[in-house]
């Protein structure tokens, strides 16, 4: 391992990375939470970057750091929190449970990855990214997307039905 | 004769109707049994008729196949049987008809004759079985009647008891039988009692295991039949209600164990320490129980006495090789033991109570049943005319023939017992000042006396179907075709039935000089000799021996054996039943509804199953 | 050729996903649930990217499905939002431990 300027990279993404996931448990307000998450969504569109996914960064930046922390930050706007995040009263037996459990499972996974190695393989990913990917996606991938599409339909159809407000009768939902 | 196993079948479908009907029929369901056994009876005659002049019919069906053994399942019709099927169901439609009115306005009057249809369902089932597996099947269902009937005023605690203690005396019995009939089993391969006798003929057995099932099978006869040293469920047994004492305890099940070893005589015959034994247990029963029937106070429980007593003259018969002798004391037996159970039922109807001291002079105020009593108390003392003159005379000249001389006398001790104590019962019940006052004595209405009529008429006369003087009828038929079973008439010398006659005669002379004209004593003897009368009066301490030595040991180990239940056993078992428990609360609790801990219990488990795969699959 | 080995992005993916997933099962509030959820499936897409380039047959594909997980996972985000609009409408809280309609 050499100390590369994609080494430095790497490790200052990854440290906010999981700066912004620790943050996460951590902090008492809510709309905190979503702000430190914010930060480890873009940590990984950097990721991406270093991975030779440009296009997948740049989605990555608009849809989770953009379109889905807003939706969030609307979703908690809508609703009260009060007293937010108090300690559960009697959960604290189920969170040590977990908190084996969840060190177990990175304890026995990452015992399978830490020495991980393939034969590196040359690739041109990070030629014309965007374009492999829109061609490998308008030919071999042609139906999955359409039936992606289809799934947004449903479920934006699905959300505004469900959010809709109770005063309109509940009969009449197609 | 093709379908005579209709005959049981009429019991039991009057058994199946009551339990179903009853209820709503209340009184009416004693038309339905009497009609049944009717039915039983008029069919009995007929194929009893027709057998006289045709052979054996015997059918059998496939039942079970297991491997190449082939148990069969049918029935019989030889000679025997079909005169067990009259005795059975004639005895059987009399008491039926009898306790309509004896029983008139118990409670349980439609159970009581659904429980007589089952009985006689499988008494009849029984004699009429081919082979020794099903025997035991309605042997033991036998049990299981005799059972439900002694223990049909449940709410009496000693009748409970003698319930019980009937059915568990009878169990060790029948464990013997059991044995026995694997043996024969394991040796033969077949429970035919056909293939059985004719392995036995072949030598195709040792003589040890001859030896040895012929004593097992005689122990269940002698759990069934009251002989020593089971016999004292059979006193105890008179609990029941009177009808059933006749029918049960007197002429059809307590035969049952004299039938078994009659229809297994050629086995039984094979071996002469078998026979002795018979001998000895009947001889030794038959004097054993009169001596206790002597002193007696119970009307039921002398009667009791008097059936092992005679029971174990059968015994002796078939163990000295009297065939004959002993089936036709059997025949003789169940009518005037019917009579006089039936009679003293008649009797206890009307003064309302067994004690026969509280009894005396019912002879005039019982016109009908006095005489039906005196004629069953005769043909039992042996006196001649009466059947069981001829019967008893029998059995005396076959110990005689067969060289038991000294068993020979004990049944001759036994004869004057018997007609001594039963002479004491006749005078104590119907002769003297009544002891005690009686009020509303009445006699019986005439469907207890009519079948008490047809049993003394056969009582009388059933002996002269094998006479000396007459020829013995009964006797080559019994044997016809089969000469394993001996001779049907043994000659002997002409003097025994001088001495069989002057010793009842003069055992009722006694009991006339002691109990009707006091010119002896009562207690002449009793005080004289007060230890001896003590034992006897006890039983000689039988139940109490019982009591001390087996009831004791079994007691103890079932002590012990609880206590390992209660701390082993049970601790074991509320260990399970804790963990259960505390993993079932646990689990409900956790049943809490919410997702993430739904999510936490399956995370978690995963993550274990993923620890486990890590440290076994060899991948660290 | 690359000076960060393919390990160290998967411990990357790995960390992420534990948080997430504690995250998910521990927090009380119904919209911290949700974005915990997301981060264990933008942990997934790490992983994804980097078998896509480091893997035992580096293709284009890895990034495809990326794509794809990222466009479910919108949908998902948008639905559970509009359960939990609706949730709060009817008990005026988005406690995670008020709701537990499973158990009756």
């Amino acid at each position: 391992m050499t100390l590369t300027g994609e080494f430095f990279a790497f490790m200052s993404l990854a440290l906010v990375a999981v700066i912004g996931g620790v943050l996460l448990l951590n902090l008492t307000k809510v709309v905190h939470m979503v702000v430190a998450l914010v930060f480890t969504f873009v940590s990984i569109a950097g990721i991406y970057v270093l991975l030779s996914a440009e296009f997948l960064a740049v989605v990555q930046v608009m849809i989770y750091s953009g379109a889905i922390t807003i939706m969030m930050l609307f979703g908690i706007m809508l609703t009260r929190h009060h007293g937010d995040e108090a300690e559960p009263k009697g959960g604290t037996l189920r969170r040590l449970f977990l908190l084996v459990g969840v060190l177990g499972f990175g304890a026995a996974v990452y015992f399978g990855i830490y020495d991980l190695d393939f034969e590196a393989v040359p690739n041109t990913l990070h030629e014309n990214n965007t374009e492999q990917i829109g061609i490998s996606l308008f030919s071999h991938y042609i139906i999955p997307f359409e039936l992606t599409s289809v799934i947004l339909l449903a479920a934006l159809v699905g959300a505004i039905v469900l959010a809709r407000r109770d005063d309109e009768k509940e009969g009449d939902q197609e | 004769m093709e379908n005579a196993w209709l005959i049981p079948l009429f019991p039991l479908v009057s058994f199946l109707f009551l339990l179903l009907f009853g209820k709503r029929l209340k009184e009416a369901s004693a038309f339905v049994g009497i009609l049944a056994t009717l039915a039983s009876l008029v069919y009995s005659i007929l194929v009893l008729l027709e057998r006289l002049e045709s052979p054996t019919h015997k059918a059998e069906a496939v039942w079970l196949t297991i491997g190449n053994l082939e148990l069969t399942a049918g029935f019989e019709v030889n000679q025997l049987n079909a005169l067990m099927l009259v005795i059975v169901s004639l005895v059987s439609f009399l008491v039926h008809t009898y306790s309509k009115g004896y029983m008139h306005g118990d409670e349980r009057f439609p159970v009581f004759y659904a429980y007589l249809g089952l009985f006689t369902f499988a008494m009849l089932g029984l004699v009429i079985s081919p082979n020794l597996l099903q025997t035991y099947i309605f042997w033991e269902l036998v049990g299981v009647g005799s059972f439900l009937l002694i223990g049909f005023y449940f709410y009496k605690e000693s009748a409970k008891a003698a319930a019980k203690k009937a059915f568990i005396m009878t169990r060790i019995g029948d464990v013997g039988l059991l044995i026995g009939m694997i043996l024969l089993f394991w040796q033969t391969g077949s429970f035919e009692y056909d293939e059985i006798f004719a392995a036995v003929e072949e030598g195709a057995i040792s003589g040890t295991m001859i030896t040895l099932t012929a004593i097992l099978i005689f122990i269940g006869a002698v759990g069934k039949s009251g002989q020593f040293p089971l016999h004292t469920w059979l006193p105890d047994a008179m609990e029941g209600p009177t009808p059933v004492s006749a029918l049960i305890h007197a002429a059809t099940m307590v035969a049952a164990g004299v039938y078994l070893v009659a229809s297994l005589f050629p086995l039984f015959n094979a071996s002469e320490t078998a026979m002795l034994t018979v001998a000895i247990i009947g001889a030794f029963t038959a004097i054993f129980a009169a001596s206790i029937g002597l002193v007696q106070n119970d009307i039921k429980r002398v009667l009791a006495y008097s059936t092992v007593s005679q029971l174990g003259y059968m015994m002796l018969a078939l163990g000295s090789a009297g065939y004959v002798a002993g089936v036709f004391h059997l025949m003789t037996h169940a009518f005037f033991k019917a009579l006089l159970f039936l009679a003293a039922g008649s009797v206890i109807h009307a003064v309302h109570t067994q004690d026969i001291e509280k009894m005396g002079g019912l002879w005039k105020k019982l016109t009908f049943t006095g005489p039906l009593f005196l004629i069953g108390t005769l043909a039992i003392s042996g006196v001649p005319l009466f059947s069981g003159f001829f019967s008893k005379d029998e059995i005396l000249i076959a110990a005689w023939a067969h060289g038991n001389y000294g068993l020979f006398w004990l049944a001759v001790i036994a004869a004057f017992f018997t007609a001594f104590y039963m002479f004491r019962l006749f005078f104590m019940v119907f002769t003297g000042e009544a002891r005690s006052e009686m009020k509303n004595v009445h006699e019986s209405p005439s469907v207890m006396t009519l079948p008490m009529l047809v049993l003394a008429v056969l009582a009388v006369v059933a002996g002269y179907v094998n006479t000396p003087w007459f020829g013995a009828f009964l006797g080559d038929w019994l044997v016809e075709g089969n000469e394993a079973l001996g001779h049907g008439h043994i000659a002997g010398p002409g003097w025994i039935m001088i001495v069989a006659t002057a010793v009842s005669l003069l055992g009722i002379l006694l009991a006339w000089m002691m109990y009707s004209k006091n010119s002896i004593s009562r207690d002449w003897l009793s005080s004289r000799a007060p230890i001896a009368y003590g034992v006897v009066k006890n039983k000689y301490y039988i139940d109490e021996i019982y009591n001390q030595s087996v009831v004791f040991a079994t007691k103890a180990i079932s002590l012990f054996l609880r206590f390992i239940e209660l701390f082993v056993v049970e601790g074991l078992v509320k260990l399970t039943t804790a963990t259960v428990q505390a993993l079932g609360k646990t689990g409900a609790k956790i049943q809490n509804g919410q997702v993430q801990t739904y999510g936490t219990i399956a995370f978690v488990g995963l993550a274990v199953l993923m620890v486990i795969y890590a440290l076994t699959g060899g991948y660290l | 050729m690359s000076s960060v080995p393919v390990s160290a992005y998967l411990a990357l993916a790995l960390i992420l996903f534990c948080i997430g997933l504690y995250g998910a099962l521990t927090k009380k509030n119904t919209v911290i649930v949700l974005i915990s959820i997301e981060l264990m499936l933008n942990a997934v897409n790490i992983n994804l990217v980097t078998f896509s380039k480091y893997g035992a047959n580096p293709s284009i594909t890895g990034q495809v499905f990326a794509l794809f997980s990222i466009a479910v996972a919108a949908a998902e985000v948008a639905v559970g939002l509009a359960i939990l609009i609706s949730l709060y409408r009817n008990r005026r809280s988005v406690n995670i431990d008020e709701v537990n309609q499973l158990k009756n």
